[in-house]
Parts: structure tokens; sequence; C-alpha cells
């Protein structure tokens, strides 16, 4: 006699979310940097932008701060980004 | 079929997917396999004693228990039963392994971030009221380790919940660097009829007689020792000393920790009439730091980034403290519980649905 067992997962709900078509180029783009309030991460997006800006173009960067680690960015931190072509999301320590 | 037995018949239609295996053993092979376990054991989940365990608490397969805050899952009962008989419960344990879930979605309990932290904290649950007894959980020898079923189960019962639902799986969600041996499982019952206090869920608000859970993002017990004096004051000194070294050693930052302390010590502080809140008042006194004092533990790097002569409290207020009675009749072993990381999650209690 055979057993069968429930799958303890919770899935997915909602439709499948689709990525952005990859940017062709940066020069001349405008790149958000989000910063996740980590205590390196304003230095290491300093070396990031000063990269993108030199060697891929990049016009102008909307750089802006999670206020709290551990909580996702708000609503109104996103809608000051959302005029930028692509943004960086910093993730972790 | 009566119109009652329909609607029963409804109420307990699972949706979970269902994977036909040999046998039980092969059914704990086969969740090994997927990663759907913490590693031990797991009792296989039926369909029928899911619908068992969900009968027994009085709710629908689809009944939402919470939403995870950031993720916006939303929790149901299936898969909280799902995990509670994986863990090995009893179909009675349901409510309490619902109360803490509930708890742990509060937007206060941080439960994205202290589940997803390098920092490797748990859930810490205490259980208070009746249910504590009705359940026989264990609140004397051992009391954090092994001692007791329904300790065992429940608080396993969350983790299963985290790797499943949450999706809290090391090296994926789950980021900690190390974790400790509290996320297997980290659930005591205050010892209520052998304290001369009130107990931690009625501090917190409710009403005395009701079963309630206390839950907090903790790192690891530390355990203390002192059976060499009856000063209630120089007790205390004990703990807050081990408090004083996590503000070092691991975080400075001020919230909630939790105390455990057995019955020799509870006698004194009995014999001296110390209540929990003097307590509480006084190891906020005692518990704190100055910014400099990271200098003799090797943060030299940080203690010079803002002013050294901060005076750092563990606490916010004497009522981040939580007091809690338990732990065997003999010996001078206490534990400080420590805070995940400061007021970024806060420990949140809150009434089991019987």
């Amino acid at each position: 006699m055979t057993l069968k067992v429930l799958d303890p997962r919770l899935g997915a709900e909602g439709a499948a979310l689709r990525p952005a078509p990859p940017l062709t180029s940066l020069d001349g783009t405008v790149i958000a940097l989000l910063d996740n309030a980590k205590i390196g991460t304003g230095r290491f997006y300093d070396f990031v932008s000063e990269i993108l800006e030199r060697d891929h173009g990049v016009r102008e960067f909307i750089r802006r701060r999670k206020p709290d680690a551990t909580r996702p960015v708000t609503p109104e931190l996103l809608a000051e980004m959302s005029g930028a072509d692509a943004l960086v999301s910093a993730i972790g320590d | 079929m009566s119109a009652s037995d329909r609607s029963m018949a409804e109420e307990t239609t699972l949706t979970s997917a269902a994977y036909e295996v040999a046998d039980a053993f092969e059914a704990n092979e086969l969740f090994q396999r997927n990663g759907w376990t913490d590693g031990l054991p797991i009792v296989p989940p039926t369909a029928d004693n899911v619908r068992a365990f969900l009968d027994c608490a009085a709710l629908g397969p689809d009944e939402v228990i919470g939403v995870e805050p950031v993720r916006r899952r939303r929790i149901t009962a299936e898969k909280v039963a799902i995990a509670a008989v994986m863990a090995g419960c009893l179909p009675q344990y349901l409510p309490v392994v619902v109360a803490i879930i509930r708890a742990m979605c509060e937007p206060q309990f941080g439960l994205h971030g202290s589940t997803a932290s390098t920092g490797g904290a748990a859930p810490f649950i205490v259980v208070n009221g009746p249910v504590r007894t009705a359940l026989a959980m264990n609140a004397t020898h051992n009391v954090l380790a092994n001692g007791g079923r329904a300790n065992a189960a429940i608080g396993r019962s969350v983790r299963l919940f985290v790797i499943n639902v949450l999706g809290g799986v090391p090296g994926h969600l789950d980021r900690s660097t190390l974790g400790h041996p509290g996320k297997f499982t980290f659930c005591i019952a205050e010892d209520e009829e052998d304290s001369p206090w009130i107990p931690l869920s009625v501090e917190r608000g409710l009403p005395a007689g009701t079963s309630a859970v206390t839950v907090m993002a903790a790192e690891s017990p530390h355990q203390i020792m002192n059976e060499w004096t009856h000063d209630p004051k120089e007790i205390l000194d004990t703990y807050a000393a081990a408090m004083r070294a996590n503000m070092l050693t691991y975080s400075i930052w001020e919230g909630n920790y939790a105390i455990v302390i057995p019955k020799q010590h509870r006698q004194i502080f009995a014999a001296a009439q110390w209540s929990k809140q003097d307590i509480r008042d006084y190891v906020y006194e005692v518990a704190c730091v100055a910014r400099r004092e990271w200098r003799s533990v090797g943060k030299a790097a940080v203690a010079a980034r803002k002013d050294e002569d901060r005076i750092h409290h563990a606490l916010r207020t004497p009522d981040d403290l939580l007091v809690i009675g338990a732990g065997g009749p003999a010996g001078g072993f206490g534990a400080i519980v420590p805070p995940w990381y400061g007021k970024k999650s806060l420990a949140v209690t809150t009434q089991i649905r019987m």
C-alpha cells in the first residue's frame, strides 16, 4: 500500500514577472543606484558610478538610500528613481 | 451526505500537490532529496493527518494565517498544518504554531530581515497560560534543550514553515553565516506554577489565564552561573555582564533581551521580594557599555566613528527585558537570550486561539 504525501511549499501567486529588455548601451543613460543602508555601500557606489561615467558614458545618477537595511524600499523612494533607464539595487553586506 | 457533512468536506479540500511514495521511509527520502526538511526525518504529511490537524484547530485549509510583510506571501492554514505534521506535532499543538506564525507576521517582528540576515537568528518562543499544562510542555529540567515533545515539535514546525513556505533555505533566502542550534527548535514554557511572578504574557498586556505566545528574533542563548550569593543585585550583575559581553562582541544596539531565571535564582528574588519589574529596572541601569569599550574587543576601527563617551544601554527601556522563570529545580544556572539586531525586530506577544 502506497502513501500520498503533500507538497509543503507555498506556490508563487500572480502572473510571472518578465524582465525588462536590456539596455543596448549605457551611453547617455540615467542610472539609479539604490543604497541598502549597509555600512560599505555608499563607498562602493562611489567607485561604481566613477567607472560607469568614465568608461561607459553614463550621463546622470540618481542615488537614494533606504532608511533601514532590514526593510523594503519605500514607494516614495521608488517613485523618485522611476525616471532612470536602469536601477542598481544593493543586496547583502 | 447531509448539508453539514458537505460543508465540512468542502472546508477540508486541500490544494497542495500530492506525491505517491512506497512508505514513510520513502516519503522522508523524497523530502530530504528536495530540501523540504531541516535535515532531520519528517512525519509524512498525508491528506488525512493534515485534515485532522486543521479540524482540531477549526481552521479551513485556505484560511490565511498571516501575510509575510515584505514579499506579500499569503500563508495558508494548510501549509502551516503540513509543517506541523512534518515536525512531529500532535493535532492539538496546531493552535500554538498558528499563533506563533501570526505573531511573526506582525510588522515589528521583521520576519523577512530576521529570516534572511547573515546574523543567523531564530524565533525564540515562550508559551504561557493553560495550554502549557494541557500539552505537557516542559518548563523545568533542560528547558532550553530536549525535554518535551511539544516544545521540540512546536519549535521545529516554525523552522519547517520558514524553509518551505517562506523559502528560508540556507544559501538561498536564508543568508546566515553561522546560524545557531536554536534554528532547529527554540521553544520553552514558563514555569508559572513554581514562580513568585506574574507570567510574561500578562506583563505584556494579556489577561491572566490566557494562553499566549511571545516570539522574539534571537541569537543563541548564553548560559551564566552564580551560586555564590543571596544578593539579588549580585545575581543580576552576572546576567548583565553576559549582556554587556554580547553588546561588545556581537551587537551594541539596544533592543529586546530575554533572561531565563531558574528556580534557585527565583528563590533569592522571592526572599528579597523582587518583582519582575524590579529586575527589569535594575538590569536596565547596569547593562550598558561605553562606546570606547569596543577598543578592548578588537573593534577600535569603528569605536572612533562616533562619540566614544556615549553610553549604550542594552535595553531602550526596562520594558525591553523579557523576564522568564524556567529551568530545573537545582542549580544557579540562568541564561540571556540576545536580540538578532537591536530594535530591528521586536518581540511580539499574542493570544493562542484554542
